[in-house]
C-alpha cells in the first residue's frame, strides 16, 4: 500500500516535470540530433550484414523477442514512441556486438523451435507404419543437419564476441558471453540426449522387428513344406495319369494292328495290278525294240 | 527457507520485469544483501550481466543497458542517485529501495531527474542479509558502538539505533507482520532500539505496518549481547560456527587466501547452505562427524574417477562426456571442502585448541573455582598457546569468577599483561565491567536459582555426550522461555501497552551487539525439531571470538 502511494507521488512530480523536461530537449543542439539520426541511419546497415538468414534484420528481431517474452534482448527501437518520457537526448545506439549477441540468442531461439520439431519427427518416424519411412529418415537427417549447423554457427559467432579492450563495456561483453555459452551447452547437451534417445527406441525397435522376422521365416518354413507335400502329391497324380496314358496308347496300337490286316487284300490285288502294268510296259518295249 | 526466499523474491521481482540487458547497481550495504541471496549465474539468467557499485565513478555510457539500482535509502545514496540522474549513462533507469523512503528524498530524486530516465521508483524491503534460512544480519560497521553510553558519541550511536531499526522494520514487512515488542530491561541500547522500532510500526508508518492480523501476534524480542558474553568467547567445533571461528565467513563467503598450499580457485570459496548441498547437511555438525562425512564424499568421488578413467566404447566415452559438468562441479565442491577441513586441522594443531577448548568449556559449564584456577594458570604458563587463546581464558574465568576469588583473578591479570604485550590488559576489564554478573539478565552459568543449579548437578552426573560442545548458549534458556510463555515480564517488559494472548508463533529475536553461529545453529535445530513455535535470529554483526574480544 505504502508502495502505490510513493509511485503515484513520483508520477505526479514527473509529469510537472515532464513540461520542462521537454522544453529541455526541444533545445538540444542540432549537432546532437543529427548525430541520433545519423546513427539511426547506420543501425540497418551493419546488422544486415550478420543476418544470414534473409528478411529484415529488425523485423526478424523483433519477432524473435516475442516468440520468447522472458528472454528477449528487445533492441532499442529506432523509432520514439509517441509522448513517453524517453527524452529524444537520450536514443542511445548499442554497440556492435549486441547485434551480434542478439542475433546469436535469435539462432539458439530457432534452434529450439526444430528440436521440437526434431522430437515430433522422432516419435512419427518410431511409429510402426504400413508405408515407406523414406520421408521421416529424410525430414529427420534434414532438421538433425539444420540443427548442428546452427548450433556451430553460433558457437563460432560466440567466441568472436569477446573483447580484449579493458574497458566496463568488456565485462558486460564478458558476461553477455558467458550467459549465452551456458545456453548454448545446455542446448547442445538436449540436442545430444535427444539424439541418443532416439537411437536406442530406434535400436529396440529393429530387434523388435527381426523377432517378426523371424515368425515370418518360421511361418513360411511350415508353408514350403506343406507346399512341398502338395507338388509330391500332384507328382505322383500326374505319374498315374502318364501310365493310364502309356497303358491307352498300347490299347490303340493293338487296334490299329487289327485293323491294318483287313487292309491286306486290296494291297495284295494294287500290288499285282502294278505288277501287271509293269510286265505290259516291258512287253511293248521289248516288240519296239525288236 | 524463510528468510532467503524473501530476499529471493524481491531481487526476482525486480528484475523480472525489465526486458533487455541490464546492469545492477548497488552500495556497499546492498550488495552483500544480494551476494548471499542471488548467485552470479543467476543473475545472468536474468540478464544482469554487469554489477556496479553506486560510488564508482566510471564515466562509461552504455545506453544499450538498463540501469537497475538497489539501494538502502540513505542520505549519502540519494546525493549519489541526484549527480548521476543529472548524468544518466544508461538507457533506462528503475529505482528500488531496500526500506522506506522519506517523502523529501523522493522529491529530491524527482527534482534531479530532468531528463526522465527514471521509469519507476519501489520499496522492496530486503534490507537485512539472509545468511542462512533463520538468522540474518546488518553487517554493521562500528558495532562496538552498543557498549557506550549514548552521550560519549551521540551521531553514531543515532545511526546505530537507525540501521537497527531500519533492519528489524524491513524484516517484519518482508514477513508481512507486525509484533508485539518485548525488551531486555537492563539494558538501555535494547530499550532505545525496541522503542524506536514501536514507534515506528505503530505510529509513524501505521498505515504501512497495518497487516492482517492473525490470531497470535509475532513476538520481537531485544536483547543484549551483554548478557552473554560468554558464547561468542568460547572455540566452536560444529562446521559453520568453526570456519567462522578459525578462519572467518563475510557473506557466507570465506577467504583462503592467507592459507598456505591453496589452488588459485579455492583462494575464495562459498559456504552457503542455499547452493551447496553438503554444507547444507553437515553445517550443524561437529568436527568429528563432519571428517567422517568428508571421507565418504571423497570415497564416492574417486569412484566415479576410476570409472570415469575405464572408458572403453564409445558409449562409455559419450556418457562421460556427457557428465562431465556435474563432475567438474562435484570435484571442486569435494575440494572446496577437504581444503576447509585441512586447514582447519592444521590451526587446532598449531594453536593447541584441543586442550584449550576443554578448559573453555570447563569454565563456561562446570563448576570448581580451585580446577579451573589452575588450568587457566596452567595454560597461560605455555608459551605456545597463542595471545588471543590467553586473552579469552582469561575472560572467561573473570566472568565466571569474578566475585569469587578476587587475588587469584589479579594474579591472572597481570600474568595475561605480563604475557601478552600484543592486547591492552584492560579489555578484560573492560569486558567485566559490560558484561559483568551484575549487568547481566538471564542466569548465565545456571546458578542462580535451585532449579537450574539442581539441573546443572544432574546433567554434570549424566555425563555428557561431548566435552567439546558441551555449552548451551543462553539463548536456548530464553527460547524454551518463551515457548512456555514463562518469560518474565519483570526482565523483559513489554512496550507500551501491548499484551502477548497465549504463546507467540513467529519470534524474531534481535541481539544487539551481534549473534553467533552457534546460537544460529541453536536455533536453527530447534525450528528443525518443533513445529510449534518459530524462532527467526538477528543481529547487528556475526561475532566470532576475535572479534568479539578485541574490538572495542
Amino acid at each position: 500500500m505504502g508502495n502505490l502511494e510513493t509511485k503515484s507521488t513520483v508520477e505526479d512530480e514527473e509529469d510537472d516535470h515532464r513540461r520542462s523536461g521537454l522544453g529541455v530537449s526541444s533545445s538540444l543542439p542540432a549537432r546532437a540530433r543529427d548525430a541520433a539520426t545519423e546513427g539511426r541511419e547506420e543501425r540497418p546497415s551493419t546488422s544486415s550484414s550478420y543476418s544470414g538468414s534473409g528478411g529484415g534484420p529488425v523485423i526478424e528481431l523483433v519477432n524473435a523477442s516475442l516468440l520468447r517474452p522472458d528472454r528477449s534482448y528487445a533492441p532499442l527501437s529506432t523509432e520514439d514512441p509517441g509522448g513517453s518520457s524517453t527524452g529524444a537526448a537520450v536514443v542511445g545506439l548499442p554497440p556492435a556486438w549486441v547485434d551480434v549477441s542478439e542475433e546469436i540468442a535469435a539462432d539458439m531461439q530457432r534452434a529450439r523451435t526444430k528440436m521440437s520439431e526434431l522430437v515430433k519427427a522422432h516419435a512419427k518416424a518410431l511409429m510402426p507404419s504400413f508405408g515407406d519411412d523414406k520421408e521421416d529418415q529424410h525430414a529427420i537427417k534434414l532438421l538433425t543437419y539444420e540443427i548442428t549447423d546452427v548450433l556451430k554457427r553460433s558457437e563460432k559467432r560466440l567466441q568472436k564476441l569477446s573483447s580484449s579492450d579493458p574497458s566496463e563495456d568488456s565485462n558486460v561483453r564478458k558476461n553477455v558471453q558467458r550467459s549465452l555459452a551456458t545456453d548454448l551447452q545446455n542446448l547442445s547437451m538436449e540436442f545430444r540426449k535427444k539424439q541418443s534417445s532416439y537411437l536406442k527406441r530406434l535400436q529396440q525397435q529393429q530387434e523388435g522387428f527381426n523377432d517378426i522376422q523371424m515368425s515370418a521365416l518360421k511361418r513360411s518354413e511350415v508353408f514350403t513344406r506343406e507346399r512341398e507335400r502338395e507338388i509330391v502329391q500332384v507328382v505322383e497324380s500326374v505319374n498315374e495319369l502318364a501310365q493310364i496314358m502309356k497303358d491307352l496308347s498300347v490299347l490303340v496300337i493293338d487296334q490299329a494292328e487289327r485293323t491294318q490286316r483287313k487292309g491286306g487284300m486290296v494291297m495284295c490285288a494294287t500290288v499285282l495290278v502294278i505288277l501287271i502294268f509293269i510286265m505290259l510296259v516291258l512287253l511293248i518295249l521289248k516288240t519296239i525294240l525288236l | 527457507m524463510v528468510l532467503i526466499t524473501l530476499v529471493r523474491d524481491y531481487i526476482g521481482r525486480m528484475l523480472q520485469d525489465i526486458p533487455g540487458m541490464k546492469v545492477l547497481i548497488l552500495d556497499s550495504s546492498t550488495v552483500s544483501i544480494v551476494s548471499v541471496a542471488y548467485s552470479q549465474s543467476e543473475l545472468l539468467k536474468k540478464e544482469v550481466f554487469l554489477v556496479e557499485l553506486v560510488d564508482s565513478m566510471s564515466k562509461e555510457t552504455m545506453t544499450h543497458l538498463k540501469a537497475v539500482y538497489f539501494l538502502r535509502p540513505t542520505s549519502e545514496n540519494i546525493q549519489k542517485l541526484r549527480r548521476q540522474l543529472a548524468n544518466p549513462r544508461f538507457g533506462e533507469y528503475h529505482l528500488f529501495f531496500s526500506n522506506i523512503l522519506k517523502i523529501t528524498q523522493i522529491q529530491v530524486l524527482a527534482d534531479s531527474d530532468e531528463q526522465e530516465v527514471v521509469h519507476q521508483v519501489q520499496e522492496f524491503f530486503a534490507d537485512f542479509c539472509a545468511i542462512d534460512p533463520y538468522h540474518f544480519t546488518l553487517n554493521m560497521q562500528m558495532n562496538h558502538i552498543y557498549m557506550l553510553p549514548a552521550v560519549v558519541d551521540p551521531p553514531s550511536s543515532h545511526s546505530f539505533c537507525d540501521r537497527a531499526v531500519d533492519g528489524i522494520a524491513a524484516v517484519f514487512l518482508a514477513l508481512k507482520r507486525r509484533p508485539v515488542i518485548r525488551y531486555q530491561r537492563a539494558s538501555d541500547i535494547a530499550k532505545r532500539i525496541a522503542q524506536e522500532t514501536a514507534k515506528l510500526m505503530y505510529e509513524q508508518e501505521s498505515g504501512l505496518f497495518d497487516f492482517r492480523r492473525t490470531e497470535f501476534s509475532p513476538l520481537l524480542l531485544v536483547i543484549d549481547r551483554r548478557d552473554d558474553p560468554v558464547t561468542p568467547l568460547l572455540n566452536q567445533w560444529t562446521y559453520q560456527a568453526m570456519v567462522h571461528e578459525l578462519i572467518g565467513i563475510e557473506d557466507n563467503k570465506v577467504d583462503l587466501r592467507n592459507t598456505p598450499k591453496v589452488s588459485k580457485d579455492q583462494q575464495e570459496v562459498v559456504l552457503s547452505s542455499e547452493q551447496d548441498s553438503f554444507f547444507k547437511s553437515n553445517m550443524y555438525e561437529n568436527f568429528g562427524d563432519l571428517g567422517m562425512n568428508i571421507k565418504t564424499m571423497v570415497d564416492e568421488f574417486q569412484q566415479i574417477t576410476n570409472s570415469n578413467q575405464n572408458i572403453q566404447t564409445i558409449e562409455d566415452m559419450m556418457k562421460f562426456v556427457n557428465n562431465y559438468p556435474e563432475y567438474r562441479k562435484m570435484q571442486g565442491n569435494v575440494s572446496k571442502h577437504v581444503t576447509m577441513v585441512t586447514e582447519m586441522s592444521r590451526i587446532v594443531e598449531e594453536r593447541k585448541l584441543m586442550i584449550v577448548s576443554q578448559t573453555e568449556q570447563e569454565l563456561a559449564c562446570n563448576g570448581g573455582q580451585v580446577a579451573a584456577f589452575e588450568a587457566v594458570t596452567k595454560l597461560l604458563n605455555d608459551e605456545t598457546i597463542s595471545d588471543v587463546d590467553r586473552l579469552r581464558l582469561v575472560m572467561l574465568y573473570a566472568l565466571r569468577y569474578e566475585k569469587e576469588s578476587p587475588v587469584q583473578l589479579m594474579q591472572l591479570f597481570n600474568k595475561l599483561a605480563s604475557h601478552s604485550a600484543k592486547y591492552k590488559p584492560g579489555l578484560v576489564q573492560f569486558l567485566l565491567k559490560q558484561a559483568g554478573i551484575d549487568k547481566r539478565t538471564g542466569d548465565l552459568y545456571g546458578n542462580r536459582d535451585l532449579l537450574n543449579i539442581a539441573r546443572n548437578m544432574a546433567r554434570g552426573l549424566k555425563g555428557v555426550e561431548n566435552v567439546y560442545t558441551q555449552h548451551q548458549p543462553l539463548l536456548f534458556q530464553t527460547m524454551e522461555s518463551i515457548i512456555k510463555g514463562r518469560l518474565r515480564d519483570v526482565d523483559y517488559p513489554f512496550i507500551g501497552n501491548h499484551f502477548q494472548q497465549g504463546r507467540p508463533q513467529d519470534v524474531v529475536i534481535f541481539i544487539v551487539g551481534g549473534t553467533t553461529y552457534e546460537e544460529a545453529r541453536t536455533v536453527a535445530l530447534h525450528n528443525a525439531a518443533n513445529s510449534g513455535t518459530r524462532f527467526i535470529l538477528g543481529g547487528s554483526v556475526v561475532l566470532n571470538s576475535k572479534r568479539y574480544a578485541v574490538s572495542p
